[in-house]
């Protein structure tokens, strides 16, 4: 029944309303601290979406004349760290049954494949990219995986730290790449060796990639970025 | 809602149904989230300018840091679907009454009579609130998944030969239903408040 009090009340919420929309509005800094709630309540239903998605599948290349050098920012958390080529060494560990320390002939030995993609960073800009090397899953296999490893972790040179689930990383266009876009990969791009995914958002593709852990589950840490609340899955 | 029954004294307000009420309320909840979120990754690096860009003032973002606006806007992006879906559910069953008909352009042109004229309105501002949500949905869907959905990325191609990357277009035309959803925004409070002023704005709050 609408009594005097109800009408009170119902002013009061009015401005209650329009206080608590401007607010958020005005003032999304107090709600800036339920980000990391809001994205653990929705990520999981979001990453079953995703793996949903996420073919198996090859996804469409661009021409080689499509790409845009200019357009590929650089990104570093932690420096630039040069690497002599005649010193670097691959290593492969984990639920393998024989650990490898691969040198670049090695790398180059195997079959080589180009895959010209959109390179897509999580801060929103992307730049369309020729990368060529070995296929991520013809470098696993030559250490002969064991079937109970399901991800993999990738340390680089610089202390960059990822992890995978190793169907993302045995797609046929993840790549360790050793070129960009026809000529030997820039060190500022991760030479001597990088991954690279049409399928995974920049902050996945290490760069100076140096060792590859197969495993059978996570560990205590997922990722550089992803420690710091950056999404686990990051699939395009 | 009991407001309407029995004789309500002159300036009582009549509620519309309380699930209205909440749906539109949400509806307002969900937009502001989505569009604040996303501000908030527009910062990581500008649409206008990239690295050297100007960035939107920090009280209209929500997150704190890129990772945080993606929490919002990946975590209410599903709420923002089913809502709209509803919405469309909605007006198709009513389609007669509120969605707008080639008639409400005519309407706007030839009629003098202010009513019809500003139902009119209202009802074209509706159908275009929907289709420039349908779009913001669209383009978002085509940059959340462009390896999955690269024929939706492959429609906003069009401008290549101007030399503008099929990226950047619909990184602008993501980044542009939210002016565009602001200024219906405006439009459907201003004709609302034509129609009913306070009263109707309280009938459909509290």
């Amino acid at each position: 029944m609408s009594s005097p009090a109800d009408g009170l009340g119902r002013r009061q919420a009015l401005g209650l309303l329009m206080g608590g929309g401007s607010s958020l509005l005005l003032g999304g800094c107090a709600l800036n601290g339920l980000s990391e709630a809001v994205g653990e309540a929705t990520q999981p239903l979001n990453e079953r979406i995703e793996a949903l998605l996420q073919g198996r599948g090859a996804v469409p290349e661009f021409d080689r004349r499509q790409v845009q050098p200019e357009a590929l920012l650089v990104n570093s958390f932690n420096g630039t760290p040069r690497i002599a080529p005649d010193a670097y060494r691959l290593a492969v560990r984990g639920l393998v049954r024989r650990p490898l320390n691969l040198d670049l002939a090695a790398l180059a030995a195997l079959p080589q494949r180009e895959c010209v993609m959109r390179h897509v960073c999580v801060e929103g800009w992307a730049a369309i990219v020729a990368w060529s090397g070995p296929r991520l899953a013809d470098v696993l296999a030559l250490a002969d995986p064991s079937p109970l490893g399901a991800y993999l972790a990738i340390r680089s040179a610089d202390q960059y730290f990822e992890t995978w689930d190793l169907v993302s990383a045995l797609h046929p266009q993840t790549l360790l790449a050793t070129h960009m876009n026809g000529a030997p990969l820039p060190v500022a791009n991760g030479a001597p060796v990088r991954l690279a995914s049409p399928i995974k958002l920049g902050y996945k593709l290490s760069k100076w990639v140096t060792g590859l852990e197969l495993t059978a589950r996570l560990g205590d840490r997922l990722g550089t970025w992803e420690d710091r609340g950056y999404e686990w899955f990051a699939g395009l | 809602m009991f407001t309407t029954s029995a004789a309500p004294p002159t300036g009582a307000v009549r509620h519309g149904p309380l699930w209205t009420r909440a749906f539109h309320a949400f509806n307002l909840v969900v937009l502001v989230v989505m569009g604040a979120s996303g501000l908030q990754i527009y910062n990581a690096n500008p649409v206008f300018g990239g690295r050297g860009g100007i960035t939107v003032p920090e009280l209209f973002t929500l997150g704190g840091w890129l990772a945080g606006g993606r929490d919002w806007h990946f975590g209410f992006m599903g709420l923002y679907a089913a809502n709209l879906g509803l919405w469309i559910g909605l007006l198709l069953r009513r389609r007669h009454r509120r969605l707008a008909a080639v008639g409400d352009v005519g309407t706007l042109r030839a009629s003098g009579n202010p009513p019809k004229r500003r139902l009119a309105a209202h009802r074209i501002t509706y159908t275009l609130m929907l289709i420039v949500l349908a779009f913001s949905l669209i383009t978002g869907l085509a940059m959340y998944k462009p390896a999955q959905f690269w024929w939706l990325v492959a429609l906003f191609s069009f401008a290549e030969g101007a030399g503008h990357d099929s990226w950047q277009v619909l990184r602008i035309s993501h980044l542009a239903t939210i002016p565009a959803i602001a200024l219906l925004l405006g439009a459907h409070v201003a004709l609302s408040w034509r129609v009913g002023g306070l009263r109707l704005l309280r009938s459909m709050f509290v």
